[in-house]
């Protein structure tokens, strides 16, 4: 089957560094994640604008075992939803601040996107973030 | 939200009330001589025994799905059950409802339905799971994908421990709840499973000591905080009013009411996964049932991770916002205590039979109401229950207000 565009566009855009949002082109308000229909105001005039990469992190947890098949090399490894400034939220990959370390982070920290190159991408099309600072 | 009037069109006790007439359960944990279609038979069998019934006298069969293999499923949809209980020819109606982990609820509000409706008559719910004996990277990956969203979530390599580990760190961010705390939850589910001869730790203690020695799985999450996942099964019938005291049963057990809310499906789009949809699905609950939280006498909630538990035990008013964890802690679930918390050990400790084990919750609520469980556990004069349930990645929040009730002449 093949893959819709607006998967294969969201992630040409972690591809290229950026992290784009759903923008209903009628009702103008942001989607996440993105949808067939804007679920405000049912509009199929759909597009793309880019996200500040700038939220706060509701939640994340390090996953230490019982990775999904295809993930288990990555072990350990953080994964946690993220509020963006633009009102809408998703789930990413967060960096470590050193070797298999996350234990810096807290529920509520800022935290900010990371473009990571097109390879990365290619074999985990997700977007990472880290904390504002760290 | 503000729920708004949401009124229950069938009297207590008129003719065509849907009622709880029996209940049957075998053993949860790993029992892998133990046949799919064996299990569902047996369950089928104890539960109409336990109803006075015949296997003749059901019309309907609603299915409660596995989640082991796709054929085995597959056998539910396409009416295997119906053939199994020679009722092959005189059964009106046999199919699957479906909704994660909170499908008994919703199954009980389909045959709720159809009863009052007199659509159905007298209506079998089957449930059987083999989560216990099934290959276990297969059920990590399947728990990876169902509830998920491939496209967008499955890449960042979440799975249900993931989920469970994320809502548990909200919740203790949000409640300032100590590890010691979450881990006690545990231990009062242990302390019924004690007393459940059906459960998968009917004979094994736990303390929080041991809980959190346990390896780290998720953080904050440990091993002995994660549900064990086994093979079970249990059905239940239910029937109208008029039947049932045409059968001479006197007493049974009536829904009063239920709310419930469906607040994502992704977790990732949960507005506040320390409160999820609760709090709305408990108001609905009161509004159709005329309760509150203070007129129940057992509690029989979904528990795959304490968090969950804590969760709903706040946003139903239970517990006060933010003391879920403190409240367990203290012992008000435990046996004896204020409010009996998931009596046959909940799916943390009598064990994660998959859809099952929000089925085994509601079996264990309407037999305490129908005063059938073992001494050892049995609520004494218990007359009003609150069920809950939650599927998926704790996509929906669903209550049911289940209550004894006399049958007269």
């Amino acid at each position: 089957m093949k893959t819709p565009a607006i998967v294969t566009e969201f992630r040409d855009g972690l591809a290229s560094g950026k992290l784009l949002i759903q923008h209903c082109n009628d009702c103008g308000k942001p989607n996440m994640w993105p949808r067939y229909a804007c679920p405000h105001c049912q509009s199929e005039n759909l597009g793309w604008v880019q996200s500040a990469g700038a939220g706060t992190l509701h939640s994340f947890c390090v996953l230490r075992q019982g990775a999904p098949e295809g993930h288990e090399e990555d072990l350990p490894y953080a994964i946690g939803v993220v509020k963006l400034d633009e009102g809408v939220q998703l789930a990413v990959r967060l960096l470590p601040s050193g070797p298999e370390d996350w234990s810096g982070y807290a529920c509520d920290d800022r935290v900010e996107f990371v473009p990571v190159s097109a390879e990365q991408i290619e074999k985990r099309p997700c977007a990472r973030f880290k904390r504002t600072g760290g | 939200m503000m729920a708004q009037e949401w009124t229950l069109h069938v009297a207590p006790g008129a003719p065509n009330d849907p009622v709880f007439i029996g209940v049957g359960e075998i053993p949860t944990g790993k029992f892998p001589d133990r046949g799919f279609i064996q299990g569902l038979t047996k369950v089928a069998l104890l539960a109409l025994k336990d109803a006075g019934m015949a296997p003749r006298d059901i019309d309907t069969i609603l299915l409660i799905p596995n989640l082991h293999g796709a054929a085995d499923q597959a056998d539910l949809v396409f009416s295997r059950m119906v053939e199994e209980l020679g009722i092959h020819g005189s059964c009106k109606s046999s199919y699957m409802v479906h909704s994660g982990g909170s499908t008994s609820d919703n199954a009980v509000r389909a045959a709720h339905g159809l009863i009052a409706t007199g659509h159905a008559q007298n209506v079998l719910v089957l449930q059987c799971e083999r989560w216990g004996s099934a290959d276990l990277s297969e059920m990590i990956t399947m728990l990876s994908k169902n509830g998920i969203p491939g496209e967008w979530e499955l890449p960042t390599g979440i799975q249900f421990n993931a989920i469970g580990a994320m809502i548990t760190r909200r919740y203790m961010h949000a409640s300032g709840s100590t590890p010691e705390e979450m881990a006690s939850v545990c231990v009062t589910l242990r302390n019924w499973a004690n007393r459940n001869e059906n459960a998968m730790f009917y004979t094994k203690p736990l303390t929080v000591e041991q809980i959190l020695a346990s390896r780290m799985v998720a953080d904050p999450l440990h091993s002995y905080e994660c549900p064990p996942m086994a093979d079970g099964a249990c059905a239940f019938v239910m029937t109208n009013t008029a039947n049932a005291k045409k059968r001479g049963i006197t007493n049974a057990v009536r829904v009063a009411g239920s709310g419930g809310c469906v607040s994502h499906y992704c977790l990732s789009q949960e507005a506040d996964q320390a409160v999820l949809g609760w709090p709305l699905a408990a108001e609905r609950a009161w509004n159709q049932s005329g309760w509150g939280p203070g007129d129940a006498d057992i509690a029989e909630i979904y528990d795959s991770y304490a968090a969950v538990t804590t969760i709903a035990l706040e946003g139903i008013g239970i517990a006060a916002k933010g003391e879920g964890a403190r409240w367990f802690a203290q012992g008000n679930g435990d046996p004896g205590g204020k409010l009996p918390i998931n009596t046959n050990g909940g799916l943390l400790s009598a064990g994660h039979t998959g859809v099952g084990g929000g089925t085994a919750l509601l079996v264990e609520g309407i037999r305490q109401l129908l005063h059938r469980a073992p001494a050892m556990r049995q609520v004494e004069g218990c007359q009003r229950a609150i069920i809950g349930g939650s599927g998926g990645s704790y996509m929906d929040a669903q209550i049911l207000l289940l209550e004894r009730t006399k049958l007269g002449a």
